[in-house]
C-alpha cells in the first residue's frame, strides 16, 4: 500500500514536483504516464526515500517514508531508472549480494535466487560475469536483485526498455503474478499498450502535478479520444507543442 | 540487521569485486615490486662505485728505478701496478689513462742521498671522473713519503711526531647505522606510496566507478545505513593498501638484504623487529589515506575526474618524505601526532638505532584512525546527499517511440558538469510546453549544489 499526499519538491528555482497525490492498493498495478522531466523520476526517488519532498507526505503501509527510509526500504523492492551493475560480478552474485544487505542468508537465499533466475529466464547465465550483458539482460540482473527480499511494494521505472519480445512478456508475467500475489505495484513506462494491457489505474503527470488519476477507460472517456494514447496527449497537455 | 553485520557483507563484496579487477591486482604488484627493484639497483651502482674507488689500476713508467717503492704499493689494498704507455701525457690527454706515474731515472740516487727523489703524476684535473683515481694516487705517493720520512727520522734519533705539528683527525660522527638511515630514509617513502597506492584503485572504483555505472543508486535502495556502506568499502580499500605496504616491505627488505653493504664499509643490520615497528606506523596509514582517497572520489561523477583529483592529491603524502631526505626528521618524536609527517619521524628513528617509545606508536596510530574515522563520518554524509544520485548515469531517458516530445530533445546543458548557473537550453526548448526543458534544468540546478548537505 502506497499513498502520496501533495508531493513538493523544488531544485534551486526550479518546481520538479508541484502536486501529487495518488495511492496505488495493495493487490493493483498502478502506471505512472508522463513526458520527460514531469517529474517522475523525482517522485520515484522520493518514494524510495533518496530524496525528502519540500512539502507532502509519503507512506508506504503506513509507515512515514520521510521519518523511517531505511524502515521502508526493507519492505520496498525498486527497479531505478540507473540501473548499474557490478561487472566482474555474475547475476547470482548480484541477487546474493542484494539478498544479504535485506538479510536473508544460506539456504534460504540461494532458493530464492534460484526462483529468480529462473522466473527471468536468467540461469544459463547466472554465473557468468555481467560485463558483456545485453541492455535487456541487465534489466533482467537490476530486476532480480530488486525483488531478491520478495517486497510487499514494488516500484518499477520503465521495466520494460530494452527487453525483447520474450522479456517482455515475461516482465507482464511477473507483474501480474506480483498483483496475484497482493503486492502493490507502481511501474512507470512509455509504452501505451504496456500500460493498457497491465493497469488497473493510471496516473498521468505533467509539469509536476497529476493531470489525470483513473483507469484506462474513465480516461479515455474523460478526454473523448478512443486511443489511449490520444487520451495521454491530450491530458499531458502536449498537443499545443504537436500542433506547432 | 546490526551495521556491523552489514559493513562486513559490503567489505567482503567488495574485496571480492577488488580482486577480480586486474587494475587494483597490477597497481598493487607493480608499485610495491618496482620500488624496492629500483632501490636495490640505486644501492648496488652506489656500492660497486665506492668499490672502484678503492681499486686502482696504476701505470707505472720507470719502475725499475725504484723497485722498493713498488714492492711497498703492491703490498697495498686494491692497487696493481700496469706498464705506461710510450707517451703518459698524451695518453692521459686522450682519456686512454685517468693518471699515471712516472719514476725519475735519478730516484734511488736521490733516496740514498736523502733528496727529494722526484715523481711525475700526470692527470687532468679538469676531469671529474678521474679525479678519485688521482686523489688515491697522491695519496698512495704522500703516504710512502710520510712513512719513509719517519723511519729516516727515526734512524737518526729524532721522534717523528716533531716533523708533524699539526695531526688532521677525521672524526665520523654518525654512527654506519645513521649513515644507513639515511639511505634508508626512502624505505618509509616507498612504504607510505605503497600504502596510497594499494588501495587507490578500489577505493575510486567503489566511489566514483560506482557512480559513473549507475550502481549507486540502487545500491543506497538497500536498508542500509550509508555509515555501514562507507566503511565496508573503506575497510576493503584498506585491506588492499596493507596487502600492498606487506608486500613492498616484504620484497624491499629481500632485495636490501643482497646488496653489496659491506663494499660500502657499512652493514646492513635492519632487525625483523626494526620492520614490524615500520609496518606499526605505516599500516594504519594505509587506513588514513584509504580514507583520503574515497573522501575525494567521492565528489566525482566519473572514475577520470576522480583520478584527476588523486593525482593532485599524490603529492600531499610523498612531501614529507622528500622533505626528511633533505632536512632529517630524526629525534623529534613529537612529531607523531601528525600524519604521514609523524610516520616519517618516528620510523626515521627507528632506522637509526634509536626506536622511539611505544607511546608515541599509540599516538602516532590513534592520530591517524582518528582522522580516517573522521573521514568516514563525512563520506557518510556526502553519501546522504541527493546529489549524490542525481548526476549519475542514467541521465535522459531515451523517449518512446513516436511520442511528440521526441521532436524536442534537450541539449544536455554544458553547466550539468561546470558551474555556469543558467542552463542552457536550445532553442527548441523555447516552446511553452517543452517537457524536456524541466529535464535540463532540474539536472543542473542540482549540480549547482554539489557541496550541499542533505538534511
Amino acid at each position: 500500500m502506497i499513498e502520496i499526499r501533495g508531493l513538493r519538491k523544488k531544485f534551486g528555482a526550479v518546481e520538479a514536483v508541484r502536486d501529487v497525490s495518488f495511492s496505488v492498493a495493495d493487490g493493483t498495478v498502478v502506471g505512472l504516464l508522463g513526458p520527460n522531466g514531469a517529474g517522475k523520476t523525482t517522485t520515484l526517488r522520493m518514494l524510495s526515500g533518496l530524496m525528502s519532498p519540500d512539502a507532502g507526505a509519503i507512506l508506504v503501509d503506513n509507515a512515514d517514508v520521510v521519518a523511517d527510509p531505511i524502515g521502508v526500504q526493507a519492505h520496498m523492492g525498486l527497479l531505478p531508472d540507473s540501473r548499474g551493475l557490478y561487472p566482474r560480478l555474475t547475476p547470482l552474485e548480484h541477487i546474493e549480494y542484494f539478498g544479504r544487505l535485506h538479510g536473508l542468508d544460506g539456504p534460504a537465499l540461494r532458493a530464492r535466487a534460484k526462483v529468480l533466475l529462473t522466473l527471468l529466464g536468467l540461469n544459463d547465465l547466472a554465473d557468468r560475469r555481467v560485463s558483456g550483458f545485453s541492455q535487456g539482460e541487465r534489466t533482467k540482473v537490476a530486476l532480480a536483485r530488486a525483488l531478491v527480499h520478495q517486497p510487499r511494494n514494488v516500484i518499477l521505472d520503465e521495466p520494460t526498455n530494452g527487453l525483447d519480445v520474450m522479456s517482455t512478456r515475461a516482465m507482464r508475467d511477473l507483474i501480474r503474478g506480483l498483483r496475484r500475489d497482493g503486492c502493490c505495484v507502481l511501474f512507470s513506462s512509455h509504452i501505451m499498450q504496456e500500460v493498457s494491457a497491465l493497469c488497473d489505474r493510471i496516473v498521468v503527470i505533467a509539469q509536476g502535478k497529476v493531470a489525470a488519476d483513473g483507469t484506462p477507460d474513465e480516461l479515455r472517456s474523460l478526454t473523448g479520444r478512443e486511443n489511449l494514447e490520444d487520451a495521454f496527449v491530450a491530458l499531458s497537455g502536449l498537443e499545443a507543442e504537436e500542433v506547432s | 540487521m546490526s551495521t556491523l553485520r552489514l559493513m562486513w557483507i559490503v567489505f567482503r563484496k567488495e574485496l571480492a569485486d577488488g580482486m577480480r579487477d586486474r587494475r587494483s591486482i597490477l597497481s598493487v604488484v607493480v608499485v610495491a615490486s618496482l620500488s624496492p627493484v629500483l632501490l636495490g639497483g640505486m644501492f648496488t651502482v652506489m656500492a660497486s662505485r665506492g668499490k672502484n674507488a678503492n681499486e686502482i689500476k696504476l701505470p707505472v713508467a720507470g719502475a725499475e728505478y725504484a723497485p722498493a717503492f713498488i714492492d711497498w704499493l703492491k703490498q697495498q689494498t686494491g692497487v696493481e701496478i700496469v706498464p705506461a704507455p710510450a707517451d703518459p701525457e698524451q695518453a692521459v690527454r686522450d682519456r686512454k689513462e685517468d693518471v699515471v706515474l712516472i719514476i725519475e731515472k735519478d730516484f734511488s740516487k736521490d733516496m740514498a742521498r736523502a733528496v727529494p727523489a722526484p715523481v711525475k703524476l700526470v692527470s687532468d684535473s679538469t676531469r671529474d671522473s678521474a679525479r678519485q683515481t688521482v686523489t688515491r694516487a697522491r695519496t698512495l705517493v704522500t703516504t710512502y713519503s710520510s712513512q719513509l720520512a719517519a723511519l729516516r727520522l727515526i734512524a737518526r734519533g729524532v721522534a717523528p711526531s716533531i716533523a708533524l705539528p699539526v695531526r688532521v683527525e677525521d672524526v665520523e660522527v654518525s654512527s654506519a647505522q645513521e649513515r644507513l638511515a639515511t639511505l634508508l630514509n626512502i624505505l618509509p617513502l616507498l612504504l607510505v606510496l605503497a600504502a596510497l597506492t594499494g588501495g587507490m584503485q578500489i577505493a575510486i572504483d567503489t566511489t566514483a566507478g560506482e557512480r559513473e555505472r549507475g550502481s549507486l543508486e540502487p545500491l543506497l535502495l538497500n536498508p542500509v545505513p550509508r555509515v555501514a556502506l562507507a566503511a565496508g568499502k573503506w575497510l576493503a580499500a584498506s585491506a588492499f593498501g596493507c596487502v600492498s605496504v606487506v608486500f613492498s616491505m616484504l620484497l624491499t627488505v629481500n632485495v636490501m638484504r643482497r646488496v653489496p653493504w659491506h663494499d660500502m664499509g657499512i652493514r646492513f643490520r635492519v632487525s625483523d623487529g626494526d620492520l614490524m615497528s615500520l609496518l606499526a606506523l605505516v599500516l594504519p596509514l594505509a587506513l588514513l589515506l584509504s580514507a583520503v582517497v574515497m573522501f575525494v572520489s567521492t565528489f566525482a561523477r566519473s572514475f577520470k575526474e576522480a583520478q584527476g583529483y588523486i593525482g593532485m592529491l599524490i603529492l600531499l603524502p610523498m612531501l614529507p618524505g622528500v622533505i626528511s631526505t633533505l632536512y632529517p626528521l630524526s629525534n623529534r618524536p613529537w612529531l607523531a601526532p601528525i600524519p604521514i609527517v609523524g610516520q616519517y619521524a618516528l620510523s626515521a628513528d627507528v632506522l637509526g638505532g634509536k626506536p622511539p617509545a611505544v607511546a608515541f606508536y599509540v599516538l602516532a596510530g590513534v592520530s591517524v584512525l582518528a582522522c580516517a574515522l573522521l573521514l568516514l563520518a563525512l563520506i557518510s554524509r556526502l553519501l546522504k546527499r541527493e546529489a549524490i544520485i542525481s548526476d549519475a548515469s542514467g541521465g535522459i531517458k531515451p523517449p518512446g517511440p513516436g511520442l511528440p516530445w521526441m521532436a524536442c530533445r534537450p541539449r544536455r546543458p554544458s553547466s550539468s558538469r561546470s558551474m555556469s548557473a543558467v542552463p542552457v537550453c536550445g532553442p527548441c526548448c523555447l516552446t511553452p510546453r517543452g517537457g524536456s526543458r524541466m529535464d535540463s534544468a532540474s539536472r543542473s540546478a542540482i549540480s549547482l549544489r554539489p557541496l550541499q548537505m542533505a538534511a
